[in-house]
Order: structure tokens, then sequence, then C-alpha cells
């Protein structure tokens, strides 16, 4: 790859998230004249700081596995949230805590901690770092099938964003 | 239509504050940090969702609206960072014991 | 409808002072913590709904500052965390 067409996608990265950004500003804080100037620094501020912390990336993604995604995630929270709510309100608080540890295929870094903040939100569990390569989950309910349901929710992340 | 409306409000909002109530008796009634963390994190962002979806209805426009939702996504993707750093922080708490 | 939403603030609110307690009697740092957690999201929900009941948008600007007010502290109490444990070298912590 050439450096030509890098800078040429470093430079349509930067436009659409400004763009995302500004998009954000005119939700938040209404559109007026006077608010352009401030504006403007809040949307270069957010633009280049996303640009340190999250470089441009080159893997594939599919429209389709990010909607798959984003709906499993909604579905996940609701699943959760009554989870919880069941167990909290039964009157035998039909709980068995403990920690199960995951071994992830992904990279440390970035990609390892979107999973861990989308797992966070999965029924019963709770991501709770990581010790020798492997990632600790704080389970509500052991017997439950933990390890099957991270690896559904890690394949699916794969096949939404990294998908090289 | 507002009738419609009023309703959906009701349901989506009575179903919210449920789920407040499940998430504090959840507080009171798990026996560690780290269980007590998952009746805070999970139950009251569901709570807060379903108040957002409530009050969608009686927006008084699409960007006020929007403006809710941003809200509750900040929330949520915030609630999901901090719960897993709070989690890695309890449970160093426990080994270091 | 007015009517029922002021209700629900006064719902939330009451499971709200009654999470609280139950984080302040709890026995470490952490469960303290949890506090600003459980404030980030009900005492969030009874702004929006404070802000639809009396009409006060400014209301939600609010409840959007407190999100992330709620989230800074959070993460700066875990890193005061963290950073301390490097220090005595108790345990890796996976970052970075």
């Amino acid at each position: 790859m050439t450096a030509g067409i890098m800078a040429g996608r470093w430079w349509l990265s930067a436009a659409s998230r400004a763009a995302w950004f500004s998009c954000l500003w005119l939700v938040l804080a209404g559109a007026d004249i006077g608010d352009i100037p401030a504006a403007t620094a809040a949307v270069v501020a957010a633009t280049w700081t996303s640009l340190r912390l999250l470089e441009p990336s080159t893997s594939r993604r599919s429209l389709r596995a990010i909607l798959q995604l984003v709906f499993f995630f909604l579905v996940h929270s609701i699943v959760a949230g009554a989870d919880v709510a069941r167990r909290a309100l039964d009157p035998r608080l039909p709980l068995r805590p403990g920690f199960v540890a995951y071994p992830t295929r992904l990279p440390r870094g970035l990609r390892r901690n979107v999973f861990t903040t989308l797992t966070s939100l999965l029924p019963g569990t709770v991501p709770t770092g990581e010790r020798d390569g492997q990632l600790f989950y704080h389970c509500l309910d052991i017997e439950q099938p933990v390890l099957a349901e991270l690896a559904a929710e890690e394949a699916a992340l794969v096949r939404a964003l990294y998908n090289e | 239509m507002s009738l419609v409306r009023d309703i959906m409000t009701i349901a989506a909002v009575s179903a919210g504050a449920f789920f407040f109530l499940a998430g504090t008796v959840g507080l009171l009634r798990f026996p560690d940090t780290l269980t007590r963390l998952h009746a805070l994190t999970k139950a009251d962002n569901l709570g807060l969702g379903l108040i957002v979806v409530g009050l969608l209805p009686q927006a008084g426009s699409l960007r006020d609206g929007l403006k809710l939702v941003s809200i509750w996504l900040l929330v949520m993707l915030a609630g999901a960072t901090v719960s897993q750093l709070i989690a890695r922080n309890a449970r160093q708490d426990e080994t270091a014991k | 409808m007015n009517d029922f939403l002021t209700a629900a603030v006064g719902f939330v609110l009451a499971m709200l002072a009654l999470g609280l307690v139950s984080i302040l009697r709890g026995p470490g740092d952490t469960d303290r913590m949890m506090a600003a957690q459980l404030i980030g999201t009900g005492g969030i929900a009874v702004l929006l709904l404070l802000g639809t009941v009396a009409r006060v948008p400014a209301a939600v600007d609010v409840a959007l500052t407190l999100a992330l007010l709620a989230t800074f502290a959070s993460i700066a109490f875990v890193k005061k965390g963290l950073s301390s444990l490097e220090a005595n070298g108790t345990e890796p912590t996976g970052e970075e």
C-alpha cells in the first residue's frame, strides 16, 4: 500500500468522524449560529482525540454483522436485567456465584477491551480482568453455559468488526 | 393518538421503575461485592433504558428524543466500561486479603 | 400523565435512597464507589423524568453532565486503586 492511499484513508476517516461529532453536537447543544466557534473547537478536539486513541482500522466491516451485534447487545442487556431481577426477587435467592476462566483468541489491547465491554452486559457475567492470558469472569450462576455464550459473542464480534 | 402515547409511557416507565426496585433489592440481599455489582449494573441499566423509552413519546421534538437516546447510550457504554473496572478492583481486593 | 411521572420520580428516588444505604453499609471502598454508579443511573433517570414533568429542558443537560462526572469519578477511583496495586507488585493487572 502506498503512502498516498494511506494518507487518503486517514483523511477519509478523520472527515467521517468529524461529521459524526458534528451531528452529536447538533443533538446535544442544538443548532445556533452563535455556537459555531465553540462547536468547531469541540469537534476538532474530539476528532483529534479519537484519532489519537483509536487509529483508523483496515479491517473489513460488515454492516449487517454490526447491526446483528447491536441487536445482540440490546437483547442481552434485557435478558441480563430480567435475570438479575428474577434472582433478586426470588425468596430463595438462587445464586451460585463463582469465577470462570475464558481463553479468548482476541489479541490484547483494544479488541479484547471491546470484547470485555460487550460481555459485561451478558446475563450473569462480569469480566474481572485477566490472568495467564485468560479472561476471568465472575458469574452469578456458574452452572449456566457461560463459556458457550462467551464463545458465541466472540464469534459475533469478529464477524462484525474484525473480519480480516 | 395522545392516549396511545400515554399508555406507552406508563407501561415503559412502570417497567423501568420495576427494574430499579429489583436492582435495589439485589443490592440489599446479595451476599458480596461482586454479586451486588451485578445487581447494580444490569438491573439499573435496563431500568434507565426503559424509562428513556417511556419518555420518548413525550419528547417535544426529534432532537429531544435523540438527546435522550444519546444520554442513555453514553450511560450504557460508561456502565459497561466502569463495571468491569470496579469488578477487577473488587477481585484484587479479595485476593489481597 | 404528570401525576404518574411525578409518582415515578418519587419511587425511583426512594429506590436510590435504599440502594445508597446498602452501599454505605458495605465494607470496602469498592462498595462505596458503587454509590457513584448508582447515582449515575438512578439520578439520571430522576432528572430525565423531572425534565419531562416540569418541562425544564435544562434538567436533561444536567443529566448528561452527571453521566460524564459519574463515569470519570469511577475511572479515577479504579485508576488510583490499580496504580497502588502495581506499586506493591501484588499482581499484574492486564494493562498494556
